[in-house]
């Protein structure tokens, strides 16, 4: 006999789901296993395969019918209680079925109505998803909740968190001493060059201490992780890969382990590899041991490295922040000099290691899916009630016949949930699409500092949300048809039929209350997305103090190794200038050490000759390293003195350029040229030469920081970025550029080559694609506010279409009938437009606080926002009060 | 004393073919000679639902067996018929035999 065959699992997967009895489960199964290993005997397994989905579905319709094999227990004689029991259920079944044939009774408005519905639920489905995978859980790693990130905080000028600050002796001093947070691991950004190899490539990674991965609690896949004593100088010669990169670059070859990379132009062995999906943090693909000696971790005076730590057991997230509040208290009195302004953040790891802005963002786009979702059930409401009016008469015998109250109220309610189940369903599958596209619209160059972005999918958490949310939006569209239902009288209804022509008042106004909240609603949302799609647009588009087009530029950084010495960096980055500027569509040339918008420029203290330095506002100045060209390339006014020269050269004297801003704020009315200053407490004199117009060096703060311009020649960075302007269009530039670095050196690659207008434009990728998503459900709320009021409109003017046919018989004319229609229309937009004001004044507020400034309130905006929901709500309260208006009286007359 | 159960026309062929199977009875054998000797295709579900019907009037009784390998290691059923069972069996043929009495001349024909 030849083995056994198996039979296609999920049928019979989905078979046993539908057999309650265990033993009978069994053997049903098994009596097909049997009789499907002979068929697979006789006849091959093709047909036996076929044969066995054949009647395992048969059987599995069979079973799940219930009609066999009911229950486990034998069976009992059927008493009182379970009679009553069964009369019951069959009851709700009965509710159902009404349900249902109520909602086909006027398909038209239950598909409206579903639709909406799944409209504002695939938004929240959206928002919820993002809200999850990038605030909420992005991490979703072992006992991730227990790791927190702790940062020093030296000034308040940065309204976001600096995470990579902290001074390595303060570390030292940590780790000896805190016990609320213990196995502190230190990280330093490392991007080093991966030489050597055909394709050289600038690799993201991090130096780290040598328990990083312990502390992080992952185990590697392949190897290893670091010894302690691999975290000293000339011993941190070793790497563990990411999964991705060695996928990428070894094609998961396990023989890896041992092999010898040329990173940052040095040697490094490997000596582990990480399971996939550790990417932690930013993306990482090497990770590298910290190998400072012992001067390096005295270090106090400047604040680098990212830090990362777990609670000890029974600690929360405020003990350890007393602990280290109270030990950043005692270090600043025993380091006054370096330490007195500082001040120690500890953040939970999740929140720690993602955008500051991504908080109010999330906030931000939940109030906005709750607006919406709120104006749904508005409308929803709206027009069940209208449907209720309709009803009246139905339910007037329903309650003669005996019906209770409460009966004819839990009848609305199943209606309302039977809705909200389609509707839950149809928001689940729009809801995969719009998750899909939201994903796709990030930009690959960001998705590395998206933590979570793996998580932007339909998973199990979003689709239970997605019915939560249909669940609370059914009790609240459903209560006022209900209560109004359950209030209906009996004897009124019936006697007046369908002839009662209007509603009562108490009711019209319910709805007109409706209505105007959504409109109210609708209003704040877009002027909420306007104001954000105008900050969007100055943050790209604004003054910039630069001419950003036309320009190509590429980064890199040069590696510490072959370039230690200052002269070899000095003829790299010659020799690359001289071959861009012979390109023949080049006009300037340059190469600076960040570029502007980009927010990479290093950071000094400046020292005033003959100005005391004050300790408690350290003068912070941006500190750049150029070539004379710069200012011509990106057309920065030269507003005094001289520009820098080719003269300026290693053995020339000390000489800087200084921004407009630095002039006024440290030199007011005096003239700057001739001035010296220090950058470092004990460093040489600069000499200021020249004046030059004020650059955006950060779109975030929108701050012209004061900043410094040194001569490249005489202090060569290792990290560069060459710019060029050319007179066509700068991407065709791109290949030359390449061309000419690869000349230079063959083993250098560059970190990014884009247009300046592409580097402002990623730079301003997350913004724009918060204010996009909201954008759409501004979009959403308005079409739902449209809808809202024309169908309210539509169902007023035809209830009192006979109203209006008596007045049209009796001589009135169709502008006094349609001002009827309009005047309701315009006074409930007129009501929804006020109180929209009061709430979009509120929330424009609590945007600017929670935006860092980045958006103002803006009195355009909110009129024009006005003057469109105004338009938008009459146009649909206008063409049902023209329909009213044009009808024939005596057609109108004798509508029941 | 427990009333005589009534079968139906086809759980009467299931506690005959069950009664021909005699030892190990289970519903592949038993599937197969209902299908031998009546000609007639019968559909699994259905013959599962007779027997479990027949079980809980008391006419067979079920027993699980041991799991084997060819089975995906599943158990059969076992099933054979209750005294209970023959009674009901026996009345059956009773009540047909009494009603088809007087028309042998019909029923007898080829």
């Amino acid at each position: 006999m030849t083995s056994p065959t198996t039979p296609p699992l999920s049928a019979e997967r989905l078979l046993r789901l539908s057999i309650r009895d265990l033993e009978w489960r069994d053997a049903v199964t098994g009596d097909l296993r049997e009789e499907f290993a002979e068929l697979t005997r006789r006849r091959g397994v093709a047909v036996a395969r076929q044969w066995y989905w054949r009647q395992s579905l048969a059987l599995t319709a069979r079973f799940a019918a219930g009609r066999v094999i009911p229950a486990v227990t034998p069976r009992r004689r059927t008493g009182v209680a379970e009679l009553e029991a069964m009369s019951l259920g069959s009851g709700w079944v009965r509710e159902f079925r009404h349900a249902w044939r109520a909602l086909w009774q006027r398909p038209g408005l239950s598909a409206v109505i579903i639709g909406t519905l799944a409209l504002a639920l695939a938004a929240n489905a959206v928002i919820f998803n993002l809200a999850d995978a990038l605030y909420l859980r992005p991490f979703r790693f072992a006992e991730v909740d227990r790791l927190v990130v702790i940062a020093s905080d030296t000034s308040s000028d940065k309204p976001y968190f600096d995470r990579e600050s902290v001074a390595p002796a303060d570390f030292q001093d940590w780790t000896r001493v805190a016990t609320s947070v213990r196995e502190l691991v230190a990280l330093e950004w490392w991007d080093p060059t991966y030489s050597g190899v055909e394709r050289p490539e600038q690799v993201h990674g991090f130096r780290v201490s040598p328990a990083y991965f312990a502390t992080m609690r992952v185990q590697p896949l392949l190897g290893r992780t670091f010894t302690a004593a691999e975290g000293r100088p000339e011993a941190n010669r070793t790497v563990v890969l990411s999964h991705a990169f060695w996928q990428r670059r070894f094609g998961g070859d396990p023989t890896v382990l041992g092999k010898t990379l040329r990173l940052g132009g040095a040697p490094h062995v490997v000596v582990g590899v990480m399971p996939p999906r550790f990417a932690v943090p930013y993306g990482a693909e090497v990770w590298a041991p910290l190998g400072y000696d012992e001067a390096g971790w005295a270090e106090r005076r400047r604040g680098f490295l990212m830090t990362f730590g777990r609670l000890a057991e029974s600690q929360t997230l405020e003990s350890a922040r007393a602990e280290m509040a109270a030990l950043a208290a005692r270090q600043s009195t025993e380091f006054p000099e370096t330490n007195r302004l500082r001040k120690v953040t500890l953040v939970s790891f999740s929140r720690g290691l993602g955008d500051d802005a991504v908080g109010p963002f999330v906030a931000i786009w939940q109030a906005a899916a709750a607006l919406l979702l709120m104006i749904a059930c508005a409308n929803i409401a709206n027009l069940l009630l209208a449907r209720g009016t309709e009803r009246q008469p139905e339910f007037a015998i329903r309650l003669a016949l005996g019906a209770g109250r409460t009966r004819l109220a839990l009848q609305l309610l199943i209606e309302g949930l039977c809705l909200a189940a389609l509707g839950v369903i149809a928001g689940t599958g729009l809801a995969a699409v719009a998750i899909r596209f939201s994903r796709d619209f990030l930009p690959p160059t960001v998705v590395r500092f998206v933590p979570g972005y793996e998580f932007i999918r339909l998973d199990l958490a979003t689709t239970a949300a997605v019915a939560a949310f249909g669940a609370a939006a059914t009790v609240i569209f459903s209560l006022v048809p209900a209560l109004q239902a359950s209030r209906a009288a009996a004897s009124g209804a019936l006697l007046g039929g369908t002839r009662a022509s209007t509603a009562p008042p108490g009711r019209q106004w319910m709805r007109s209350l409706l209505a105007g909240a959504q409109v109210a609603l609708t209003l704040a949302l877009v002027v909420a997305s306007a104001l954000i799609l105008g900050a969007v647009n100055r943050a790209a588009n604004g003054a910039t103090g630069f001419d950003k087009r036309n320009l190509i530029t590429a980064r890199l950084t040069l590696p510490e190794g072959p370039y230690a010495d200052a002269q070899r960096r000095r003829t790299f980055s010659a020799r690359v200038l001289e071959t861009i500027r012979a390109l023949p569509s080049v006009t300037d040339a340059a190469v600076i050490s960040a570029l502007p918008y980009t927010n990479l420029a290093a950071s000094r203290t400046l020292f005033l000759d003959g100005q005391p330095a004050d300790d408690a506002t350290p003068r912070t100045v941006d500190l750049q390293r150029t070539t004379p060209e710069y200012f011509s390339a990106l057309r920065i006014p030269l507003v005094a003195g001289r520009n820098l020269s080719d003269g300026d050269g290693p053995e020339a004297p000390r000489v800087a350029l200084v921004s407009q801003k630095l002039a006024e704020e440290y030199w007011p009315a005096q003239d700057p040229i001739g001035r010296r200053f220090r950058l470092e407490k004990d460093g040489d004199w600069v000499t200021v030469v020249g004046v030059v117009g004020d650059v955006l060096q950060d779109w975030f703060t929108g701050k012209r920081l004061p900043t410094v311009y040194r001569p490249l020649g005489q202090d060569p960075t290792f990290s560069m970025t060459f710019v060029a302007r050319t007179s066509g269009d700068p991407l065709l530039l791109a290949d030359a550029v390449r061309r000419a670095v690869t000349a230079a050196d063959p083993d250098q690659p560059i970190e990014n080559l884009a247009t300046m207008d592409d580097v402002i434009r990623a730079k301003v990728t997350g913004i724009d694609y918060f204010a996009r998503v909201l954008t759409v459900m501004s979009g959403l709320a308005l079409v739902l506010a449209l809808t809202g009021m024309y169908s309210l409109m539509s169902y007023l003017s035809a209830r009192r279409t006979k109203e209006i046919g008596l007045r049209l018989a009796l001589g009135a004319t169709r502008q006094q009938v349609m001002w009827l229609t309009a005047n309701r229309a315009g006074r409930i937009t007129a009501g929804g437009v006020l109180a929209g004001v009061a709430l979009a004044t509120m929330l424009s507020r609590v945007m600017q606080s929670a935006l860092f400034g980045l958006v103002s309130p803006s009195a355009a905006v909110l009129v024009g926002a006005v003057a469109l929901l105004t338009a938008v709500t009459m146009a649909a309260g206008y063409v049902p009060a023209r329909r009213a208006a044009r009808q024939d009286p005596w057609v109108a007359l004798r509508t029941e | 004393m427990k009333p005589t159960p009534y079968v139906g026309e086809f759980e009467y062929a299931v506690l005959l073919a069950v009664m021909h199977v005699e030892t190990d009875a289970y519903a592949v054998p038993v599937r197969a000679v209902l299908e031998e000797r009546t000609g007639r295709p019968v559909a699994r579900g259905a013959l599962y639902t007779a027997l479990e019907r027949l079980e809980a009037k008391g006419c067979v009784r079920s027993r699980m067996g041991d799991p084997t390998p060819e089975r995906g290691g599943k158990a059969r059923r076992y099933f054979n018929v209750t005294p209970l069972g023959v009674k009901a069996l026996k009345a059956m043929h009773a009540s047909l035999a009494s009603l088809s009495k007087g028309l042998e001349a019909v029923l007898e024909q080829p």
